[in-house]
């Protein structure tokens, strides 16, 4: 890595589909070991961001590297660092859920029988453990956001993005991801967050950022940013929504 | 699980292997993630095993009825050349071939639809895997589908009227090379599809009307002089007289050639399915 300090560096990244401007001149940086809020109302361009971040879209011009690399050129040291929980379950129909999590695995360069020791690990210490051989249709959405976040740590990745983890969650559900989450933080991972959920992003998260309408409008610290006021407030105020 | 009991860490116990670490690629060693690479191999294969009623039996089934219709019972009313080859032992490399190719393609062609439909395409995108690796990963499971049903249908045509392979290393240069140019095409053609239609139109329309045109079941020298020349203009006729001269020594044309066409266009079809890939061509936003 090259600069272990910096996890993620976006610098003036622009990003059109056909002639809507997504993401206009977006600069920012997350810090290794940071616990990242990326806020915005709909279609503000937070998952534009993470597409750009991992791979899965192209833009048009700016720089983005994580850890130094650059994920366009050194695609290949980049995506090998980051772990993506999408917002939507998107598995294999064919596969049942420990296969898919060794295939995923294995991808990343994980010889079989690590692999197996990681799904294996992960599916236990997730609760998924007696659904093994199950397809993920036969999990219940709970089970499948669990199942999210093994696959997108199966490889132990430096860096985690989460789509909005816990949409759609229940109470307990969504506390568990959060101790989760928070646990993985201490355990140095660098998480990086978009929700629309304020409370959530109030109680885990030590950085935010606000996007809208393609730009950063906001970005600091929670204290910095929040002040005396609640994150709900300041986003209301930022964003314009309270008009 | 649960909030009361003691966390364990989440992060990975196992290390890091050497291999975990992906290497620069040159053109001397275009794998940097070969553990990638065979198991994307493996899932594409566990895929059309899984679903072996759909993707190995339909091919065999069509091509014994074949064999009893065209072969069998029509092909005793034909006689070919000098007869030395029955009208049986003629079309078992056409039928070969032609479910060479559409088995090739209708493996990648469904596993990148489906992919992309259900957009678990997205778990080889993250991956560290470079364009040309996951077209190679892809391409695994077409060429080993395309054979195991080929091999099949010699294997029931020998069942019927035993003959052997004339030349069995000439006949594994034709199958992998025609499985190469049909499982990229099957890609190429999932990458271009909106819609399940979308995606079996060039094998309704194209592939299928070019490789019977091509000789399946007849020599193109019993066609009338013009259709003669225009049927050399057709890939597809090298293709079949490749595995023609394979299986059964007699080929109406160079064999050379064949071989030459096969791998210029097992060449290009690779090469612009990874240009593809590279590109994201429907594949990243």
């Amino acid at each position: 890595m090259r600069n272990s300090e910096i996890a993620i560096s976006i610098k003036g990244l622009t990003k059109f589909y056909k002639n809507f401007r997504a993401l206009d001149d977006v600069t920012f940086q997350v810090k290794r070991g940071d616990f990242f809020a990326f806020l915005g109302p709909n279609g503000a361009g937070k998952t534009t961001t993470i597409n750009v971040l991992t791979g899965l879209s192209n833009y048009q011009s700016g720089d983005v590297r994580v850890f130094g690399h650059d994920t366009t050129s050194e695609y290949l040291y980049a995506r090998r660092l980051i772990g993506l929980c999408a917002q939507e379950s998107n598995f294999d129909p064919f596969l049942i859920i420990y296969q898919l999590l060794v295939y995923q695995a294995e991808y990343f360069g994980l010889p079989p029988w690590q692999a197996k020791r990681r799904a294996n690990e992960l599916l236990d210490r997730f609760g998924l453990a007696d659904k093994r051989n199950c397809k993920h249709r036969a999990l219940s959405s709970g089970m499948k956001k669990r199942l999210l976040l093994c696959r997108a740590l199966v490889h132990d990745p430096e860096i985690l993005i989460l789509d909005e983890p816990t949409a759609g969650c229940d109470l307990e559900l969504k506390f568990l991801i959060w101790d989760y989450l928070t646990q993985l933080n201490k355990e140095g991972k660098t998480i990086f967050l978009t929700t629309h959920y304020m409370e959530e992003a109030e109680k885990l998260c030590k950085t935010i950022g606000i996007i809208h309408r393609g730009k950063i409008v906001k970005i600091g610290e929670k204290k910095e940013i929040m002040q005396d006021k609640s994150l709900e407030d300041v986003f209301m105020e930022i964003t314009g929504l309270e008009d | 699980m649960g909030r009361r009991t003691k966390k364990r860490p989440l992060t990975s116990h196992v290390p890091r292997p050497t291999s975990y670490v992906p290497r620069p690629t040159t053109m001397l060693q275009l794998i940097a993630n070969p553990i990638g690479v065979l198991a994307l191999s493996k899932r594409e294969i566990h895929r059309f095993f899984s679903v072996s009623m759909q993707t190995i039996f339909p091919p065999l089934v069509s091509s014994a009825l074949f064999m009893f219709i065209f072969g069998v019972a029509m092909g005793r009313q034909i006689t070919l050349g000098d007869g030395s080859v029955s009208y049986f032992q003629f079309i078992v490399p056409g039928l070969m071939t032609m479910h060479l190719i559409s088995s090739s393609y209708e493996n990648t062609g469904s596993s990148l639809f489906i992919g992309r439909w259900h957009n678990h395409i997205q778990e080889i995108l993250l991956s560290p895997l470079s364009y040309f690796e996951m077209v190679l990963g892809l391409l695994a499971g077409g060429v080993a589908r395309g054979i195991i049903v080929c091999i099949g249908v010699y294997a029931i045509s020998f069942l019927s009227a035993p003959s052997y392979i004339v030349h069995p290393f000439v006949l594994l240069y034709f199958m992998a090379m025609i499985s190469v140019i049909f499982s990229c095409a099957g890609m190429m053609g999932a990458l271009w599809a909106e819609d399940f239609g979308m995606l079996s139109m060039w094998n309704i329309y194209i592939i299928v009307p070019m490789v019977l045109l091509g000789g399946v079941f007849h020599p193109t020298s019993i066609l009338p002089e013009s259709l003669f020349i225009i049927s050399h203009f057709n890939p597809m006729y090298y293709l079949v007289s490749g595995v023609r001269f394979s299986v059964t020594g007699m080929a109406d044309t160079s064999i050379a050639s064949c071989a030459a066409i096969a791998f210029a266009m097992a060449l290009a079809f690779f090469g612009a399915t990874v240009y593809l890939f590279k590109i994201g061509y429907k594949l990243r936003t």
